[in-house]
């Protein structure tokens, strides 16, 4: 077993001319899309992973400065791709995921087909002229609430702050999945997520992409999807569900399942 | 250099022969580490008597299985690491397995992880002379050709001398079995013990299925089957059925048959009047005929969950025609003690009743209970649950009437036996009584103006018939005076005055109660409750209260954050000897990671009930985390691993459920601990592709660096 399919729990399933690649967004791992996968490997080659600090991988191997910024994971991404001599594929990505694909394509747009891309939020936060969905001062209370978790377990205290401390429902439910890593892992991560800022970098995109995302996600309001849709570089589209929350895959399956094999299976059209 | 002290004969000088013995008799096993510690002569007796071994190695360090243990009859293969991953997949499995037939040559009974059709053919094969088997899988069961094929190999491989099965944690189909039994009438015909009472049954057996089992093994002494009561289910087990178990088998003495609803354990509700819907198809002409068919009985269990109504007669002639019975559990049975003045009768007929069981009972009184106790009067273990119409007055009455035998009390699902209620009932036998279940059920303390002053007796009760008939029953309830109603008056603490507890309570003055020998004690608690008001509901003091388990259960997704802070485990620390806990979380249902905004997910909840755990001196815990059951996970979040972290003292710590590696990590900072394993023993395990599971390497890796560590004893 190659080293990067080892590290990253690589699993390749069912059989079909086209590859669709499945990458799952912070705090969570490959187990978010179990729901989807039997519909998928029938038709499809599927090759599915974990990101390097979730909690299904060996910790050990969670490079600080590597993933300092989104393009570590990019990295990763295209080392699978590679590993697994995958030419072109359909990559769907989760939250911060999909922004993963987003600057694997740049860097490689000769590998994607399209990206399917699910909740997700070129910034999270406010600015003057732009609505992300989280205010300076929410974010602050997730930083003190990381560094307090992360002192405790250095110190080898329990770290006891959760989600649900938080004030704001936004940053409850965005951060959920957060408080399931490792302090210093989940630190980082909470570090690298609120100071990204990918605006600058969608108009480079030249793939087409496929916007799904719940009406009502705390974490990425509409008007995001809207914004990425007006921004990305190539052809795009939106859909946005009757589903609620961040994870509509594990929570409202019914709805999404039969959404994401709609966009997996059928490309956009020219206008 | 010292000189050896020159002292007399030490138990050392003793001959091997006789010493070897001693040690032989040593059962404790941790009795059994010291022994073979003391010298190499000694190390090398322990190893060569000991008689029974669970082996707890990781499925890759197998080879090295030691061979000192000529002497073990019994081996336990079901918990090796990873648990609940097949034999099979260890990297020379013919090896592993013929490496183990050839370290444990004795062996006569073992238990072993039946993960799979393979692993069973490899595991049978080497034990061909095994007399009793236990098959474990919390796993679902595989697709195998046809039905019963997995126990067909099973039998054609070990069945010569194989006379005691043991399905009930091993997930399998009910059809599984009857073909398999029938297909091998040499086996079957040679089973004494066949225990098939496994919840992970859809249904149980149907009428026809066990006529077929009981007809396959006719020399059953001990018989337990999941069975489906329910008659509006076509087939269900009714009459026919149960006449057939007592032909076919008139050998037993232990018959255990029970719904498999009732096996889920699920509660019940306190405001339900106990009756179903339906009646069971069992009438008591039946019930009769079965009886006087089972002369040999000792133990009988009917968990029906259908009403099976006017038991009374039946339950008398139970006594006469089953002598030895001492043992009895009933589920839905009514009118078991319907007494009519002091004439006894059903149940309270069966004098030589050491352990009942009793639940749903819809039209059990006080009167009732208070029959039960004069009659059953050998009773040393005695439950009771789904009763709505009994009070303290009655189970009061009971334990006072049975204070020279019971020692085991089982309260639950009693609508007026709430925790204070239950605790004020059983303090006649509060120096006596070794195990406990209640309910934390916390009422306002009034209660009815029943003065606890009031005694009922001063001095013994006696069981004589003919001192009763001269009394009334009303006699036991002289509430005269009511002076100091249930105000309490919480005095400095005070050994003198709380252990004037032999006889019953004179005076007025509450003071700390003192529960001197109990040594278990068993809770049910709703979700949201606070365990706080334990203390002050009467177990004040339990200074020999070595083991613990809690029960938590409800839905947290319909509740809103908890007001408190923290659960209150740390009361537990007024206990201090307790040094095992089960915290059973696993029946408290909630989100994830799926919360909806607004909501509240597991995270909070665990950390909710597991603050205060370390400060408890615990040695050993097995921990249930919460579920939601949406996704089928059970996984430890941050919080609950860094709580668990906390308990320092801890050397066992058994997750039922999933955890990632991170979090399995934090536990090595508990400095003694040495024995850790996930085990998702629920059904259905999860399969290991699909979950936040351990997988294997992550799990070796954790393994791997708890056994490097030094332990200090």
């Amino acid at each position: 077993m190659g080293v990067v399919e080892a590290a990253h729990n690589v699993r390749v399933l069912g059989s079909g001319e086209t590859t669709v690649v499945l990458g799952h967004g912070f705090g969570t791992d490959q187990s978010v899309w179990k729901q989807l996968l039997p519909h998928l490997v029938d038709h499809y080659r599927v090759v599915i992973y974990d990101n390097m600090g979730a909690g299904t991988t060996n910790p050990d191997y969670f490079d600080f400065d590597r993933y300092a910024t989104l393009e570590g994971y990019a990295y990763d991404l295209l080392a699978i791709l590679e590993e697994f001599s995958v030419d072109k594929c359909i990559y769907v990505g989760h939250s911060l995921s999909s922004m993963t694909g987003v600057i694997a394509s740049i860097f490689r747009p000769d590998l994607f087909h399209k990206l399917i891309l699910i909740a997700a939020s070129p910034r999270f936060l406010n600015t003057v002229d732009y609505y992300g969905g989280f205010e300076q001062e929410e974010i602050d209370q997730l930083s003190g609430a990381m560094e307090t978790n992360y002192k405790s377990w250095v110190s080898g205290f329990a770290p006891l702050v959760v989600g649900g401390d938080m004030d704001s429902v936004a940053v409850q439910e965005f951060s959920r999945t957060l408080f399931s890593m490792r302090p210093d892992i989940a630190l980082s991560v909470f570090r690298t997520v609120f100071n990204f800022d990918l605006r600058e970098y969608l108009g480079r995109v030249t793939v087409p992409c496929h916007i799904v995302q719940s009406s009502k996600d705390l974490a990425v309001p509409v008007a995001v999807a809207e914004y990425l849709h007006q921004n990305l570089g190539g052809k795009s589209v939106v859909e946005v569900m009757s589903t609620e929350g961040h994870l509509p895959q594990l929570s409202a399956p019914e709805v999404t399942i039969p959404v994401l094999l709609r966009h997996i299976q059928h490309d956009i059209v020219d206008a | 250099m010292a000189a050896p002290p020159t002292s007399g004969t030490t138990l050392n000088d003793l001959p091997d022969v006789i010493l070897s013995n001693i040690i032989a008799a040593v059962v404790d096993v941790r009795g059994r580490n010291s022994a073979a510690l003391v010298c190499s002569k000694w190390y090398a007796l322990e190893r060569a008597t000991r008689s029974s071994i669970t082996l707890r190695a990781n499925l890759r360090d197998l080879f090295m299985v030691p061979n000192c243990f000529r002497s073990v009859s019994h081996l336990d293969l079901s918990l090796l690491s990873p648990w609940g991953h097949p034999l099979t997949s260890a990297s020379d499995p013919a090896l592993i397995a013929h490496l183990l037939r050839l370290a444990f040559p004795s062996l006569t009974s073992l238990t072993f992880y039946a993960r799979n059709p393979s692993t069973i053919q490899l595991v049978a094969s080497q034990w061909h002379n095994v007399e009793h088997l236990k098959l474990v899988r919390w796993h679902q069961r595989p697709q195998v050709e046809t039905a019963g094929d997995e126990l067909k190999i099973l039998f054609s491989e070990c069945g010569k001398n194989l006379n005691s099965l043991d399905l009930s944690a091993f997930y399998c189909w009910t059809d599984d079995v009857p073909p398999a039994l029938e297909s091998c009438p040499s086996v079957s015909s040679n089973l004494t013990r066949l225990n098939l009472l496994n919840p992970s049954f859809s249904e149980g057996f149907k009428s026809d299925e066990i006529k077929s089992i009981t007809k396959a093994c006719p020399n059953l002494k001990e018989f337990r089957a999941a069975c489906m009561f329910d008659p509006r289910y076509m087939g269900s087990v009714g009459d026919e059925a149960l006449v057939s178990v007592s032909v076919n088998c008139p050998k037993l003495s232990i018959l255990h048959l029970a719904d498999t609803s009732a096996l889920s354990n699920t509660r019940g509700d306190p405001e339900h009047d106990g009756f179903t819907q339906e009646d069971a198809k069992i009438n008591v002409a039946t019930l009769i005929e079965v009886f006087s068919g089972l002369p040999l009985l000792e133990e009988l269990v009917l968990d029906v969950c259908n009403n099976v109504r006017e038991s009374g007669p039946a339950l008398e002639v139970l006594n006469s025609k089953c002598p030895k019975l001492r043992s009895l559990k009933l589920c839905q049975f009514h009118g078991v003690s319907l007494p009519i003045e002091s004439k006894l009768d059903g149940i309270a007929l069966c004098h030589g009743l050491e352990s009942l069981s009793i639940r749903n009972v819809g039209d059990l009184t006080d009167m009732g209970l208070i029959a039960i106790g004069r009659g059953c009067c050998r009773l040393s273990v005695f439950e009771v649950h789904g009763c709505k119409n009994i009070t303290v007055r009655g189970m009061r009455t009971l334990a006072s009437l049975l204070r020279r035998t019971l020692i085991d009390v089982r309260i639950s699902c009693c609508k007026n036996l709430g925790a204070e209620q239950s605790l004020k009932a059983l303090e006649p036998i509060q120096d006596r009584i070794e195990s406990l279940h209640i309910d934390c059920i916390w009422d306002d303390g009034t209660e009815s103006g029943f003065d606890l002053n009031d005694s009922f007796d001063q001095g013994e009760v006696s069981n004589d018939e003919n001192h009763f008939e001269s009394r009334g029953y009303n006699d036991y309830y002289d509430a005269a005076t009511i002076e100091n109603p249930s105000k309490k008056c919480k005095y400095s603490y005070d050994l003198n005055s709380s252990s004037d507890l032999n006889g019953y309570e004179n005076g007025n003055v509450y003071g700390e109660r003192t529960w001197e020998r109990l040594k278990y004690l068993s809770l049910w608690i709703a979700v949201g409750q606070l365990l706080n008001p334990l203390t002050n509901a009467g177990l004040e003091n339990c200074p020999n209260l070595e083991e613990i388990r809690i029960k938590i259960e409800g839905d947290c997704r319909e509740l809103p954050k908890p007001s408190e802070r923290e659960f209150g485990l740390s009361n537990l620390v007024n206990y201090p000897r307790l040094s095992k806990m089960h915290l059973d979380c696993g029946e408290t249902i909630g989100y994830a990671h799926t919360a909806p905004s607004g909501q509240m997910d597991l995270s909070l909840w665990e950390r909710f009930y597991l603050i205060g755990i370390g400060h408890l001196s615990l040695r050993e815990l097995d921990y249930w985390p919460p579920q939601d059951r949406d996704v089928n996970q059970r996984s430890l979040s941050l919080p609950a691993a860094g709580l668990l972290q906390e308990c320092f003292g801890l050397r066992k710590l058994f997750i039922h459920g999933t955890a990632h590696e991170h979090f399995m990590m934090f536990l090595l900072r508990i400095p003694d601990l040495r024995d850790v394993q996930l085990r998702e023993d629920y059904y259905p395990a999860p399969e290991n592709d699909m979950s936040t599971e351990m997988r294997s390497d992550s799990c070796s890796r954790f393994e791997a660096a708890l056994n490097r560590r030094q332990i200090s004893d």
